[in-house]
């Protein structure tokens, strides 16, 4: 019998799974929506990576990142809940040692790694405004008729990207309308659109960090080669993309599963897991505090929220 | 006016110590509005407008708090600590906010050393209104800020002691009033508290040598509460391992001065704007992963 690990990074918009071997091979590999219920979406990826997985493999490791990693954890019985930027980081060193700065850009966040001798040195995050993202790119997508997934195409097709308002995604949405209504082509504004997302990347997360190469490029909007083309424009020196950029944090979860082995067996069947959560307000003081209790096969695993600690 | 209330925003955090000394050694009765709840942040966004900051929007909603519990609430007017030392324009018009939304009797006192109107003569004002003979006032004011030295002492020393310390230690540059507010700084403390981080407080140095070491950083700074900030970024910008810049939404002060600080320090910094959305899931995945970072390197 082989050993296996699993890696799950449940974001915003896709939720992404990986099953790597000892000397990090991908065996198995789904990529999905989340469409807001993550549960949900972890059910029918786990079946999905289970048809998948060989029968000579036993799972040692469960890994899980992503904005729902702590409630996917709980389901999956993970032995490592980590955030994402550190899964990121593992999964990039993993297959590129050398790497000096990571770009990603994923569905709601967007984030700048810098690192040195395969340790992090330095990272930012985008604040409060997810201006530039992902999910600015899909409902601008909407707004043009076209699937997010041709935006790449369109935009290497244009030679006059035309100019929107980089600060903030209602500005950049009102001169987009703009830009339209007066005549300009859609490759242009496409074009535009992707030159926007890295201006405003390059403005608001990575300000004032030195952008060293090798740079790879990661998250979902890494498929996207309009971006990929303006970032080298602007940066002046190559962007790698790897081929699985889309699941560097799952596979570096995977990874830190594998580390953090315990000895224990893991299983992929859910099937018959109860789990569900129920959301309440406590009005015993006057915080009243958003609760959220988890339940697992009906009884109560954890809950969150509670500022005193009562629950 | 019997019973004075104070709203715990914004000033009570640079003052408490001395108010309420200066109160009790005269014998006046005061009420300090309860720890920041959603009851209060509620009030807080009723009442305020959009352009005001999160703290100043706490500070409204500890104001509304104490409407019918007290005769007279205290919010002093602060311009300035003589040159080049102003206080953040927002807060300076406080009082006259104050003044419009509530319709209650204020008690006031002006700070403004360019003019030479000082903290004393204020407190001596408030006692006289009061009618506290000189001579009390002068032994209450004396008492109230010999109380407030030794404490502030005290807090000093505390925190220069865990710069000495083998773990984590990161500094986090905010004013108090976010710092050591229920809803805005409560919970990223707490979080780090938790992760065995040593927190070294930006506002507990003494104001005068951090004050001008931040020229260091610009000559051109005037806000007072961020000279002191970025001062003590400097005085121990070697002896850490990381920075949190920790703001309110939106600070103008904070944005200025912050953002010049990051693009000159060499140390990481996580910087973290704070406004009333309810969440903690966004700032746990910036802090835990920032403490990850520090950790690794640390090793």
């Amino acid at each position: 019998m082989k050993e296996c690990y699993l890696g799950v990074d449940i974001g915003s918009i896709s939720t992404k799974g990986v099953i790597i071997d000892n000397d990090n091979n991908i065996i198995a590999e789904k990529y999905i929506w989340t469409e807001a219920s993550p549960v949900e979406a972890v059910r029918k990826l786990i079946k999905n990576l289970k048809e998948k997985l060989p029968k000579n493999y036993v799972l040692k490791g469960i890994g899980t990142t992503g904005s729902a990693r702590k409630l996917i954890g709980l389901l999956l019985n993970a032995n490592v809940v980590k955030n994402e930027i550190t899964a990121h980081a593992v999964g990039t060193v993993t297959f590129y040692p050398d790497v000096r700065t990571i770009l990603e850009i994923g569905g709601q966040d967007s984030k700048i790694i810098l690192i040195k001798n395969g340790i992090i040195t330095n990272y930012a995050m985008n604040t409060l405004c997810a201006a530039g993202t992902g999910a600015f790119l899909s409902s601008q997508a909407k707004r043009l008729g076209l699937d997010v997934k041709d935006f790449g195409e369109y935009a290497l097709k244009s030679n006059n990207p035309v100019k929107i308002a980089a600060r903030c995604t209602v500005f950049a949405e009102s001169d987009l309308v703009h830009k339209a209504q007066a005549g300009y082509e859609k490759k242009d504004i496409i074009a535009g659109l992707c030159k926007s997302v890295v201006m405003n990347y390059l403005n608001n997360v990575g300000k004032g960090k030195k952008i060293v190469s090798p740079i790879i490029f990661q998250g979902g909007v890494s498929k996207n080669k309009g971006v990929v083309k303006y970032f080298e424009e602007i940066l002046g020196s190559k962007v790698i993309v790897p081929e699985n950029s889309h699941l560097m944090g799952a596979i570096g979860i995977a990874v830190l599963a594998r580390k953090n082995k315990t000895g224990k067996t893991y299983s992929l069947e859910l099937e018959n897991i109860e789990f569900h959560t129920k959301g309440f307000e406590c009005h015993q003081c006057a915080n009243n505090c958003e609760l959220l209790k988890i339940y697992k096969d009906h009884k109560v695993v954890d809950s969150w929220g509670s500022k005193c600690g009562k629950y | 006016m019997n019973k004075v209330g104070i709203p715990r925003g914004i000033f009570y955090y640079y003052y408490k110590d001395i108010w309420t000394n200066f109160f009790d050694a005269l014998d006046i009765p005061y009420i300090i509005s309860p720890k920041t709840n959603k009851k209060i942040m509620k009030l807080g966004l009723k009442g305020a407008n959009d352009e005001m900051c999160l703290s100043m929007k706490v500070y409204l909603g500890h104001a509304l708090y104490l409407k019918d519990k007290c005769d007279c609430l205290l919010v002093p007017r602060i311009a300035n600590f003589k040159c080049h030392n102003q206080m953040c324009t927002n807060f300076l018009a406080l009082y006259d906010i104050v003044n419009n939304e509530l319709a209650m009797p204020i008690l006031n006192y002006n700070i403004d050393l360019e003019k030479h109107k000082s903290l004393k003569e204020g407190l001596f004002n408030i006692g006289i209104k009061f009618n506290k003979s000189k001579k009390e006032i002068k032994k209450a004011y004396k008492y109230a800020l010999k109380e407030y030295s030794a404490i502030k002492k005290e807090e000093i020393e505390n925190n220069l002691k865990k710069l000495s310390t083998n773990k984590l230690k990161i500094l986090i540059v905010s004013h108090p009033y976010n710092t050591y507010d229920e809803m805005i700084g409560a919970d990223i403390i707490k979080y780090l508290e938790d992760n065995d981080v040593t927190i070294i407080y930006s506002d507990k140095f003494n104001s005068k040598i951090v004050s001008k070491l931040s020229y260091k950083y610009s000559k051109d700074l005037y806000f007072k509460y961020n000279k002191d900030n970025i001062g003590a970024l400097k005085y121990v910008e070697d002896k850490i391992d990381g920075v949190i810049f920790l703001s309110s939404f939106p600070c103008g002060p904070d944005s200025i001065t912050n953002e010049l600080v990051m693009r000159q320090i060499n140390i990481p910094y996580l910087n973290l704007i704070i406004d009333d959305t309810s969440g903690f899931n966004g700032l746990e995945t910036r802090l835990e992963s920032f403490i990850d970072m520090l950790g690794d390197k640390h090793e």
